[in-house]
């Protein structure tokens, strides 16, 4: 596996610059992912991100992976026009929570500071023997389908 | 932000025009609410598009309603009404259970104790339950005996407890089926209780006890039997619980498993010595009618319970021995009944709303009763006014996906699956519904879910709010409409191209076959026709083969075995689909060993490709593949140059991208996708006359049924499969099959007021597919012998 990058790691700042020029170049896209348009908002041409950058796509696999319980999540306030980060309970039946008040009002600008969050939450050696619990016995640990 | 005040439902999908239309109506807080009839345009907000549209029409319905709350009361149970035996002073109550959530987190929606076999009642009354720390329980009155033992979920257990009036001794058993090497030894709990059992009106519960009975409760008018509240809804199986008036020994109960076995000639009793038929209050053999929401009883006294809420049935038993995997030759082996606490069959709520549709003057199209308050509350109810056969209105009909709505209904994946990020690749967004669903589990989920105790949902009733189905909704899957918003864009495009069209639902085809649609030039499914009954294929089979011609606008479709459940006809067409997602698919949740048969109609369940009936059959293409980040484009191939279809891209350059843009996904190629395979079903002459192969993201992955091992290569950047094909092939008698291939290809029809190459296309197909008469023939030319795998079959040896 690969280890999240450290803070303060210049990896960890080439990751954060790449993740953030896809995201920019998704706006206007119904639709999302982390790629570069060639032209902003227009997916004739996607590149980056993703498909050219390892270290990028198995951090953000990880991230992806994570359980559901405390995972954080884009919420529409306003339809078409405010959104909020929340986090899922991981128990059924209890909706997810604010985690802060900052509205934003572009559906992808979220998407980069949800991956900021995570880098800061995820420890470097997640999903390793130094993590191990009782939970990946039964299921718990990892790559949700539902 | 997530209190939607309004949420409606209404007692059908599709209205015939001179029929009546009951919408029911939660309105939790305001005293009053407008109720309008609109025509439905478009429902996608996207600024880049042209915004929401709708119609307002000058309806009787049309006015302002006193609001009430109304509740669902989801989780299944059985019930059988207070009866004079059930008074009992002694008793043994046993059954088998298999538990998949004893003991739940203090924060879980119905944290508690749960109930399995009980009369129990406000402190009266007896029962077995699992009380709030996950062991077995025992009430007598106030009286709570448990075995302090927690038990094991997900695992067979035999629970049985004996109360001696007498005595008032009590014995309290628990044995685990499997038991493990570090396992300890459970021995039987024996107390005495002095006390005489209270009884009360409170019906016999399976799976749940009763709360409270109040008639004056408007809230529990919603409740099955109405007035009565019940609580402690049970997750699991049961097998073969009984009730007896005496309390047994060990021996005695062993016998008792085996139930009532009633009926042999030499056995003039019902039980299974004579001194046990005599003490049988109730044994229920929940074996027998597995396709009827009935618990038959086959004891003394036949107290069939009524099953509310549908739990699952045609499930293993406790005695299930892997030799028959269909329950229907070795029923015995399937007496598990799997109670859920978010099941629901029907909201049963009161009607507050009533449209009688105009007998003539109104046409066939996309409706909704718009719901709103002073205080901007807003729902939809949505619906569709379809002809009668005989009396269609136009050449053209729209057969709206409505099984594959109700496969979808209010969906959890977002909140379950941590938001599915590895398949939909990036962080999805919920919606106020997905908020609000999150919250209100009693408004059930969909079969994509999995219930609140972890177990597949195969079941789907329309008889409730679903809050997928509404015009402004983003689904996570897409960041875009999906389902009936996505459906809207194609409507938008008819309405802004001019043309005529009716509106037909699965169900119509699903009950009516091919009646509903030899009237028609043309149908047009919608973007996702994923779920369908096997009437519906034969009927659209019957069309094609008949001249019929088939606009499929999008992807996925034709792919699982869906049935009605019959048990529900007598609340209307089309109520309660049922699927089981088997051996194969794209599957979010997967059957058990042994539960591939649906209940409701015994068929095998499961994907229609692996019944011997291809999804590639149905219009020349199947899907390969799926990915939810972002769209592409098409680009012709050199198919679209042959005569046999070339007419369908006047107006479009060869090289010219088709759809490098729209509302879904940013282009019409996307979400998932079909190609043409003519080894897998595709016609032989299928031609194949555009293709986005090479363009999509690693976030696009083969389905699983087209691989058998694992390994790398799968995705979008590297496989050949994971393309879209646009696909043609005449069918006999005139007809013809043109297949769009991609669920995000109707979100590029309104792009840009409907004037782009998408809508050209469209166009181009469905003016010459409308027209009356066969399609003009294919030259002789074409008419020549093709292989399959072998596609260039030399031309066979002509007579010397």
């Amino acid at each position: 596996m690969i280890p999240i990058p450290k803070k303060g790691t210049p990896e960890r700042e080439e990751l954060i610059r790449l993740h953030r020029e896809c995201v920019d170049s998704m706006k206007g896209v119904a639709g999302f992912s982390v790629l570069k348009c060639e032209t902003p908002g227009d997916t004739t041409v996607v590149t980056g991100g993703v498909h050219e950058y390892p270290t990028l796509r198995r951090v953000l696999m990880r991230m992806r992976g994570e359980s559901p319980a405390g995972k954080l999540i884009t919420i529409c306030t306003k339809v078409d026009k405010e959104w909020r980060i929340g986090r899922l309970s991981g128990i059924r039946g209890v909706p997810p929570e604010f985690v802060n008040d900052k509205v934003y009002t572009d559906e992808q600008e979220i998407q980069h500071d949800i991956f900021l969050m995570r880098l800061d939450e995820l420890p470097e050696t997640a999903g390793m023997p130094e993590n191990f619990e009782e939970g990946w016995k039964h299921r718990d640990d990892n790559w949700p389908v539902t | 932000m997530c209190a939607m005040r309004l949420t409606g439902y209404a007692d059908k999908f599709g209205v015939h025009p001179g029929e009546k239309i009951k919408f029911y109506v939660n309105c939790d807080g305001p005293s009053e609410f407008k109720a309008e009839v609109v025509q439905m345009i478009h429902g996608d907000t996207n600024p880049r598009g042209p915004g929401y549209i709708e119609r307002p029409m000058d309806t009787a319905a049309n006015g302002v309603y006193k609001g009430r709350k109304q509740i669902i009361h989801s989780g299944s149970y059985g019930f059988v009404e207070d009866a004079p035996q059930f008074h009992v002073d002694s008793f043994t109550l046993q059954c088998w259970i298999w538990p998949t959530t004893p003991k739940t987190h203090p924060r879980y929606w119905k944290h508690g104790a749960q109930g399995l076999v009980t009369k129990w009642m406000d402190g009266k009354g007896y029962g077995l339950f699992i009380n709030e720390e996950g062991c077995v329980e025992l009430r007598i009155n106030e009286h709570k005996i448990s075995t302090g033992v927690p038990i094991r979920d997900h695992a067979w257990h035999f629970i049985a407890a004996s109360f001696d009036a007498e005595t008032g001794e009590v014995v309290l058993y628990h044995e685990p089926q499997i038991v493990y090497a570090l396992d300890p030894v459970i021995e039987p709990v024996k107390t005495t209780v002095d006390t005489t059992i209270a009884h009360t009106a409170a019906p016999t519960a399976l799976g749940a006890y009763v709360e409270k009975i109040d008639g004056n409760d408007a809230l529990a008018q919603s409740s099955l039997p109405a007035g009565v509240w019940f609580a402690g809804k049970y997750n699991g199986k049961i097998d073969s619980p009984r009730i007896c008036n005496k309390a047994l020994n060990r021996f005695e109960i062993e016998q008792m498993k085996g139930g009532a076995q009633p009926g042999l000639t030499e056995r003039r009793n019902s039980g299974p010595t004579g001194a046990l038929s005599e003490v049988i209050v109730a044994a229920w053999d929940f074996w027998d009618g597995i396709d009827t929401i009935a618990a038959k009883d086959n004891g003394p006294y036949g107290f069939d319970a009524q099953l509310v809420n549908c739990p699952t049935r045609a499930l293993t038993g406790y005695n299930w021995s892997g030799q028959n995997f269909d329950w229907k030759f070795a029923t015995k082996e399937y007496g598990a009944i799997h109670f859920h606490d978010d099941d629901v069959d029907n909201a049963r709520w009161q009607v507050d709303v009533e449209w009688d549709v105009p007998a003539e003057g109104i046409k066939s199209r996309f409706y909704a009763l718009k719901l709103t308050t002073e205080d901007g509350d807003e729902d939809y109810i949505p619906f569709w006014v379809v002809p009668e056969i005989g009396k269609e209105q136009s050449k053209i009909a729209v057969m709206v996906p409505t099984i594959s709505y109700m496969a979808y209904a209010n969906e959890h994946v977002a909140c379950n699956a941590g938001g599915a990020e590895l398949f939909v690749y990036r962080v999805p967004i919920m919606q106020q519904q997905n908020m609000f669903l999150a919250e209100h589990r009693e408004y059930g989920g969909s079969i994509y879910d999995t219930h609140t105790d972890g177990s597949g949902i195969c079941l789907s009733s329309r008889l409730r709010p679903i809050l997928s189905i509404r015009p402004k909704y983003d689904h996570f899957l897409a960041q875009a409409p999906w389902q009936y918003p996505a459906d809207l864009h194609l409507i938008y495009w008819l309405e802004t191209m001019g043309y005529e069209y009716d509106v037909i639902t699965d169900e119509d085809v699903t009950y009516e076959g091919l009646a509903r649609l030899e009237n028609y030039n043309v149908i047009i499914t919608g973007s996702h026709p994923e779920h369908n009954s096997g009437t519906q294929l034969d009927a659209l089979h019957n069309y094609t083969q008949r001249g019929g011609r088939l606009m499929y606008m999008g992807a996925d479709a034709w792919y699982w075995v869906h049935s009605y459940h019959p048990a529900y006809e007598s609340e209307g067409r089309g109520v309660l689909t049922e699927m089981r997602r088997c051996e194969s698919g794209i599957r979010t949740w997967r059957a058990e060993p042994g539960e591939y048969y649906h209940q409701g109609t015994g068929e095998l369940g499961g994907m229609w490709r692996f019944r011997g009936r291809s999804l590639y059959s149905v219009a020349g293409v199947g899907m390969t593949n799926e990915g939810f980040d972002v769209s592409t484009y098409y680009s012709r191939t050199p198919d679209s140059l042959d005569p046999r279809v070339a007419w369908a891209f006047e107006g479009i350059d060869y090289d010219e991208p088709i759809g490098n843009f729209g509302l879904v996904g940013g282009g019409c190629a996307g979400l998932e996708l079909d190609i043409v395979d003519v080894t897998l079903g595709s016609p032989p002459h299928t031609l194949a006359v555009a293709t986005s192969a090479g363009r999509h993201t690693e976030a696009y992955l083969l389905v699983m049924e087209d691989f058998g091992f694992n390994q790398q290569g799968l995705d979008g950047t590297t496989h050949p499969r994971v393309r879209g094909d646009i696909a043609f092939h005449e069918t006999p008698n005139g007809g013809g099959c043109f297949a769009f291939s991609s669920i995000a290809f109707c979100g590029s029809l309104p792009w840009n007021e409907g004037k782009n190459n998408v809508s050209t296309l469209v166009g181009n197909v469905l003016d010459r597919f409308m027209q009356d008469g066969p399609l003009p023939a294919a030259p002789a030319e074409a008419i020549k012998h093709r292989g399959r795998a072998d596609y260039d079959t030399p031309e066979p040896a002509t007579q010397a």
